[in-house]
């Protein structure tokens, strides 16, 4: 987190961690499709040529809250692949809040476990305290044959305080819940530590209310909470 | 830890995404085009482009009056620096309702020559990143050339000559240069874009490397520690365990004398139980002190203070008289002991004290994991080419027909202190070094052991020494199998 009291200005980071190959780039991709183009930029993507992330994927999401600060959302992603961890600890750097994707099929639990440690080892090198820095885990590919049974995840939700989000990122599902949950643990780390009620009037509800007023919320679990705007996303 | 914070860390400017050369050569190619000035600064006032056309002759006219020079510094000063918002004589631009939308933010400039510019500002994900300047242009609907803001510079101004002179000025409707303005925007979006995702990669790969860079560094940092910590600890537990084998040599030396003593009635005559008793605690006090000979004889090993004495020797007198020293044991236990060897075997050269050990060793084994009426057999070859060792020499092979080992253990036995059954209620003693030692002195001569055995059917071990031993006489040990870490919690 960067606040600028003297410009004004609140960047908020969140990565996306995880395994190779588990979605993280995807979760991206429907992110970028679902808001609409003029509160983010390009999704910005170096991939190798078997859609390999080579170094990260970024996309930003802004607005100005009602006192008029600007607020920048930065979403990174990792390289997943093994050899890239020196890469992968540099996108790490500063990260508010951290969205770890998980593979959902029960071969990749050993990718999984191995990752998760990567982070915290990863979290401690950056001098971040993993006590302090939220992660939300999404099961992704919750749709393939050898994924884990509801009940299997409940179990590795009772393990961890984490909040736990289920998804099949190729198709959308669960994708935007994934986003809410991790920028929702993400604003109550920073205000915490950094007062942003106080300090600069940003509300959670308004936090998380201008970032979902601008994204397409049609058919997911927040439709209710953050009806879609009438204007069509880009 | 790592070193400075990283690009991703922070803001970049507008030059840093631009590639110099490559954005002038398209604003010059832009301004050619459409014969319109383009001027480019960024959020500091840093300019980053300033293509002219065909507007220097008439600025230059205005600029050699002194007056002229003020006011036309004055309107730089206010489309460079000034805010890029209707205030300080900017208004909004006429435009056509179509481009309104997309013209947010742009403003429009008057120059007190009747000439315009146009301002509007480089938006990159919600931050101004800093602005774009086209013009002088001749608006269309200028008129009443020159205006009188511009002959009242001087008493001299020559209005042919000006009007001559500002022909050469693109005229356009304000709307027309909006338009191109917007164009100029889209295309400078996409350059910025492309710029960003160079800028940050290239920067990031730099900064992996470090980071790789550093990592390694610290990894052998952290190498060179451990290995130093390593082999002083090793060093200290040879010594100790030299020290303390010594120690505990002495007395038990005493214990058995004094036993044999006793047994032999140098003090007495004992009655037949007392001698039974007497003589248990001489051979358990033998089978201590071979222990600590084992253990004495590693950390030798380990302390690199074994060299191995290669001479001309007999093997066959190498392997009956290593027979001869288990026939008791043997004997006492119901186990057949046998030696093939044959008639005659040319001479090898070899520390026969060591491999006498070694063969020991191994049938002191083969008797222990046998049972009552099982049979061992040792065997000597004669002298040949040997593929192990791709050259002349001999093999020894001692059989049993004992326990045997498992396949999965058939490395791990040659470890010093692994024993295949290591539990506190296992039924074999010894302390998991004799074949340490084997290892050790076989492979001090250049040669190898190999293991077969088949569960409940036996075991094989087969040395294959050359004839010539092939290496230096350092011997080395296979150091103690280490645990596995400890396995922490998978969150998954």
């Amino acid at each position: 987190m960067q606040l600028n009291h003297a410009q004004r200005e609140l960047t908020v980071k969140i990565v996306y961690y995880g395994p190779g190959l588990s979605g993280k780039t995807t979760n991206l991709q429907m992110v970028h499709q679902r808001t609409a183009s003029d509160v983010r930029g390009r999704l910005l993507t170096v991939e190798t040529h078997d859609d390999r992330t080579l170094f990260f994927d970024l996309l930003p999401v802004f607005f100005s809250t009602a006192n008029g600060f600007k607020v920048k959302v930065k979403l990174f992603t990792v390289p997943g692949q093994v050899i890239h961890n020196a890469t992968r600890r540099i996108v790490l750097q500063g990260a508010d809040a951290v969205a770890f994707i998980a593979d959902s099929r029960r071969s990749m639990g050993p990718d999984n476990n191995a990752y998760w440690k990567n982070l915290l080892e990863n979290m401690r090198e950056n001098g971040l305290d993993p006590a302090q820095v939220p992660v939300v885990i999404q099961y992704n590919k919750r749709d393939l044959p050898d994924a884990k049974t509801d009940a299997e995840i409940e179990e590795t939700r009772k393990k961890g305080k984490e909040p736990v989000v289920g998804a099949i990122a190729i198709r959308g599902v669960g994708v935007l819940e994934t986003l809410h949950a991790v920028l929702q643990v993400g604003y109550r780390a920073i205000d915490a530590r950094a007062g942003l009620t106080k300090n600069i009037g940003l509300t959670e509800r308004e936090f998380l209310g201008q970032v979902f007023a601008n994204i397409d919320t049609t058919g997911t679990e927040l439709e209710k909470a953050f009806p879609p705007r009438k204007v069509e996303a880009k | 830890m790592r070193q400075g914070e990283s690009v991703l860390q922070r803001r970049i400017s507008l030059g840093e995404m631009l590639d110099g050369e490559s954005f002038t050569e398209v604003v010059k190619g832009f301004v050619e085009l459409y014969r319109v000035g383009i001027k480019v600064f960024d959020d500091k006032g840093a300019k980053l482009a300033d293509i002219k056309i065909n507007n220097g002759d008439f600025c230059g006219y205005v600029f050699s009056f002194p007056e002229g020079r003020r006011r036309c510094t004055a309107t730089v000063g206010r489309v460079k620096d000034g805010p890029v918002a209707t205030t300080h004589g900017a208004r909004l631009p006429v435009l056509e309702s179509d481009l309104v939308p997309q013209a947010r933010g742009m403003v429009t400039v008057p120059c007190f020559t009747g000439l315009r510019y146009l301002i509007m500002p480089i938006l990159w994900e919600g931050d101004t990143m800093g602005r774009v300047v086209f013009g002088p242009f001749t608006p269309e609907d200028l008129v009443d050339f020159p205006p009188r803001s511009l002959t009242e510079v001087t008493d001299a101004f020559d209005v042919g000559n000006a009007k001559t002179l500002v022909e050469k000025v693109r005229r356009a409707p304000e709307s027309t240069i909006a338009r191109i303005m917007l164009h100029f925007g889209q295309l400078m979006q996409t350059m910025l874009f492309a710029g960003q995702k160079m800028f940050l990669t290239s920067q990031l790969h730099i900064e992996a490397t470090l980071e790789q860079n550093r990592e390694l560094e610290e990894r052998n940092r952290k190498l060179e520690d451990m290995n130093t910590r390593l082999k002083e600890l090793d060093r200290l537990k040879s010594a100790f365990l030299a020290t303390v084998s010594h120690e505990l040599r002495t007395p038990l030396t005493s214990i058995i004398g004094y036993s044999e003593m006793l047994a032999e009635g140098l003090a007495g005559t004992l009655n037949d139980e007392q001698v039974d008793y007497v003589r248990t605690i001489m051979e358990k006090g033998e089978t201590l002190l071979k222990l600590i000979s084992s253990i004495l004889d590693i950390s030798q090993i380990e302390a690199g203070k074994v060299r191995l004495n290669f001479e001309p020797m007999d093997a066959i007198e190498l392997v009956t008289s290593s027979v001869s020293s288990l026939k008791p044991q043997a004997h006492k236990k119901g186990v057949v002991l046998e030696a093939r060897v044959p008639s005659r075997v040319a001479q090898v050269n070899g520390d026969r004290d060591r491999l006498r050990q070694v063969i020991v060793n191994l049938l002191a084994n083969a008797v222990k994991f046998t049972p009552k009426a099982g049979r061992v057999t040792v065997t000597l070859s004669e002298v040949g080419h040997q593929p192990d060792l791709n050259a002349q020499g001999y093999r020894i092979i001692v059989e049993d027909s004992g326990v045997g080992i498992p396949a999965d253990q058939f490395d791990k036995i040659f470890h010093s202190f692994y024993q295949v059954d290591s539990s506190s209620t296992r039924e074999y003693g010894g302390a998991g070094l004799g074949l340490a030692i084997v290892k050790s002195f076989v492979e001090g001569h250049g040669g190898v052991v190999r293991v077969a055995s088949e569960m409940g059917h036996g075991s094989r071990f087969t040395l294959i020494l050359p004839v010539v031993p092939s290496l230096q006489p350092q011997v080395q040990i296979t150091p103690p199998v280490t645990a596995l870490q400890a396995p922490v919690d998978d969150r998954f």
